[in-house]
């Protein structure tokens, strides 16, 4: 291959995520026209955005080597505390969201001293406090729906700079989290951490807390995934959240985060993770697929997504590999 | 005179332990596991307070297990009963394929076993089910609706809020939804919309909002369950189609179930129809039959227990609404 080929063959290569993105767009834009409106891609990002905020606390905790099984628990437990403060103890809506958010701040720092400290590992830990956390909202509410006020749920209908408010929190969040991960110190030495603890460690990073901060902030990010989510919803049931950490995992692991640590961005990467799963699931709405259907295709797409990312990985390195021999031969 | 001794000793020993014995089969309290998938809706909260308080009236130990939505969970927590010897079993199983494998577990150990309001997948293990007739009351809803629709004199476009297709509840709302639709053949623009929610209302939101993206010109909504209500209400509202009955945008509007949402949109004139089950009827057959064959001594007793149900529309709210569970809910909350 002349280097053109390389440069085309690399640049395909490290951009598998956006083409295929592109691609199911497009392809379901083909089988329905309407597919393609501004308003639709609006429409998708939007329901994107609660679990794309959950996932973008999940890519942190993936990049240590970590899991957080809680989130759908933590996301219950503070929208449950927003609901009933709001409710029985005649909270403004404000003060009821802060007091929500640090609960779920509690619940991300209830894991951190449990992993960090007492050893335990995250999968055990955060699986104890998805149990735990689900039995905290239920006792609260003794199993009834939190109905949450009219004021609230307009929220999701406000527009700030022209842009529907969950999706403005989602796109802060994300913004936040890339420069976060990418241009501060402490964001290079969470990739350090994940690649190899140990090393990291000898080098003089502080890996415990670290790792510590990267749960808190899966456990605000939870926390307020269930406000954006409520605002929509207006009204919180028992099963609310449950199963929402599979899809975050799903949406960073699709965006090329790696679940044995050091690899993963918020942006691109998770957020296309998320809002492809989304476009797929409404896509297959779109065109009427039949509902026994429906899961096979959702299943077979996202293996594919996984699939070619495991490729391109592969054939990355190998292309990286010729380069160096090439370099030294000249 | 010694064997006159014994015998009065022995005596002495054995009759107050025959008393003794006596009175503690007649003070032993029967145990009844109940073990139900979730307390996730209304409907679900109502049966569960209906299953246990009565069983605690008629003098039961009651021994609860929520399985928190979790099919092993579920199956694991019977086990755990069946091996403590409890003398009946109650659920609400999280699915039919497991109503069943629990079921065979129940007669293999001999104790009689009844399942509330989700029906086995097959009849392989025998039980007490009692159940509501779905296909019956999702028809009688969605008749109404079609009537509603008549009355406009133009076609409309049908569109279902399909719930979890593992749920034997489920599939028969989608089918008495489908019967409807098939008995007006002449009323419908085309093939009724689906849309999937896996009874969850986040899912229910984003594919609701697509499916009206992609038809807009959906104005004949069922919704599988009326948990559902508040999301279509927050979907329908920005696009200005939560309207009442007899506005120019009002989305002819049906569900299932019978809760206290249903109830007030029902009053407020929101909301068409909802085919509602009768959850303290189907409490009490269940309840009924297994306290029967418990005390008869049944091992695997088995009866399939219909209840008919009924459909609660705008045209006979005000001459049914005290019979349905979710209008004495509300109205118990108004007091």
């Amino acid at each position: 291959m002349n280097t053109l080929q390389v440069w085309v063959v690399r640049t395909l290569l490290k951009n598998t995520t956006i083409i295929l993105f592109l691609l199911l767009f497009v392809g379901f834009g083909l089988l329905a026209p309407n597919f393609l409106s501004l308003r639709n891609l609006e429409i998708i990002i939007s329901n994107a955005s609660y679990i794309g905020i959950i996932a973008v606390g999940m890519t942190f905790v993936l990049l240590t080597g970590g899991i957080d099984l809680s989130v759908g628990s933590v996301m219950y437990v503070s929208a449950v505390v927003v609901g009933l403060l709001i409710e029985n103890y005649d909270f403004s809506i404000a003060a009821a969201l802060m007091v929500g958010f640090l609960a779920g701040l509690a619940f991300g720092l209830f894991n951190a001293v449990v992993i960090t400290l007492l050893g335990i590992p995250p999968f055990i830990a955060t699986l104890v406090t998805m149990i735990a956390g689900r039995g905290v909202g239920l006792l609260l509410t003794r199993s009834a729906a939190v109905d949450f006020p009219d004021e609230l749920t307009m929220l999701s209908a406000v527009r700030v700079f022209g842009i529907q408010l969950n999706i403005f929190i989602f796109a802060l969040v994300v913004l936040a989290a890339t420069v976060f991960l990418m241009l501060t110190a402490s964001g290079r030495r969470l990739y350090a951490v994940g690649n190899d603890p140990e090393a990291a460690r000898k080098a003089g990073i502080n890996a415990t807390a670290l790792i510590a901060m990267t749960y808190v902030i899966s456990g605000g990010c939870a926390a307020l995934a269930g406000f954006v989510s409520i605002s929509q919803l207006g009204r919180v049931n028992a099963g609310f959240g449950m199963g929402d950490e599979f899809d975050a995992i799903a949406a960073a692991v699709l965006g090329g985060a790696s679940l044995f640590g050091g690899v993963g961005t918020a942006f691109p990467g998770t957020v296309l993770g998320t809002i492809m799963i989304q476009m797929v699931q409404a896509g297959l709405v779109f065109i009427r697929v039949d509902l026994y259907i429906q899961p096979i295709v959702m299943g077979g797409i996202i293996f594919f997504a996984v699939f070619l990312d495991s490729f391109r990985r592969v054939q990355l390195k190998k292309l990286e590999r010729r380069n160096i021999m090439r370099l030294s031969d000249s | 005179m010694k064997l006159a001794t014994n015998l009065l000793l022995s005596a002495c020993l054995v009759v107050p332990m025959a008393f003794a014995s006596s009175a503690y089969a007649a003070d032993k309290k029967l145990t009844i596991a109940f073990s139900f998938q979730d307390l996730e809706t209304e409907f679900w909260v109502a049966g569960h307070q209906a299953i246990t308080s009565t069983l605690e009236e008629r003098g039961f130990n009651v021994i609860e297990k929520n399985a928190s939505e979790d099919a092993n969970k579920q199956l694991e927590q019977v086990k755990s009963v069946i091996a403590q010897g409890v003398d009946g079993i109650i659920i609400i199983p999280k699915d039919g394929e497991l109503a069943v494998t629990i079921g065979k577990l129940a007669n293999q150990a001999g104790i009689p076993y009844g399942v509330f309001n989700r029906p086995p997948s097959s009849k392989d293990a025998k039980a007490l089910v009692a159940v509501a007739d779905n296909r019956k009351i999702s028809a009688e809803a969605a008749g109404f609706m079609a009537e509603q629709a008549k009355k406009l004199g133009r076609k409309v476009t049908p569109a279902i809020l399909v719930g979890d297709l593992g749920d034997p509840n489920a599939v028969e709302r989608r089918q008495g939804f489908l019967d409807a639709i098939e008995a007006n053949p002449d009323l419908w623009t085309g093939a009724p919309i689906e849309i999937p929610t896996k009874w969850d209302a986040n899912t229910a939101l984003a594919n609701l909002q697509s499916a009206l993206q992609a038809n807009p010109d959906i104005d004949f909504l069922f919704v599988s369950s009326d948990f559902l209500f508040p999301v279509v209400k927050s979907v329908l509202a920005p696009l200005g189609k939560w309207e009442k009955s007899g506005s120019d945008n009002h989305v002819i509007l049906g569900g299932v179930d019978g809760d206290k949402t249903a109830c007030k949109l029902l009053g407020d004139g929101y909301l068409d129809a909802t085919g509602v089950q009768d959850v303290y009827n189907e409490a009490d057959l269940v309840l009924d039959a297994i306290t029967e064959a418990v005390k008869a001594g049944e091992k695997t007793p088995e009866k399939w227990m219909l209840d008919p149900g009924f459909a609660l529309t705008l045209g006979n709210y005000d001459a049914k609404k005290d019979d349905m569970w979710g209008c004495k809910l509300l109205a118990q909350k108004g007091k």
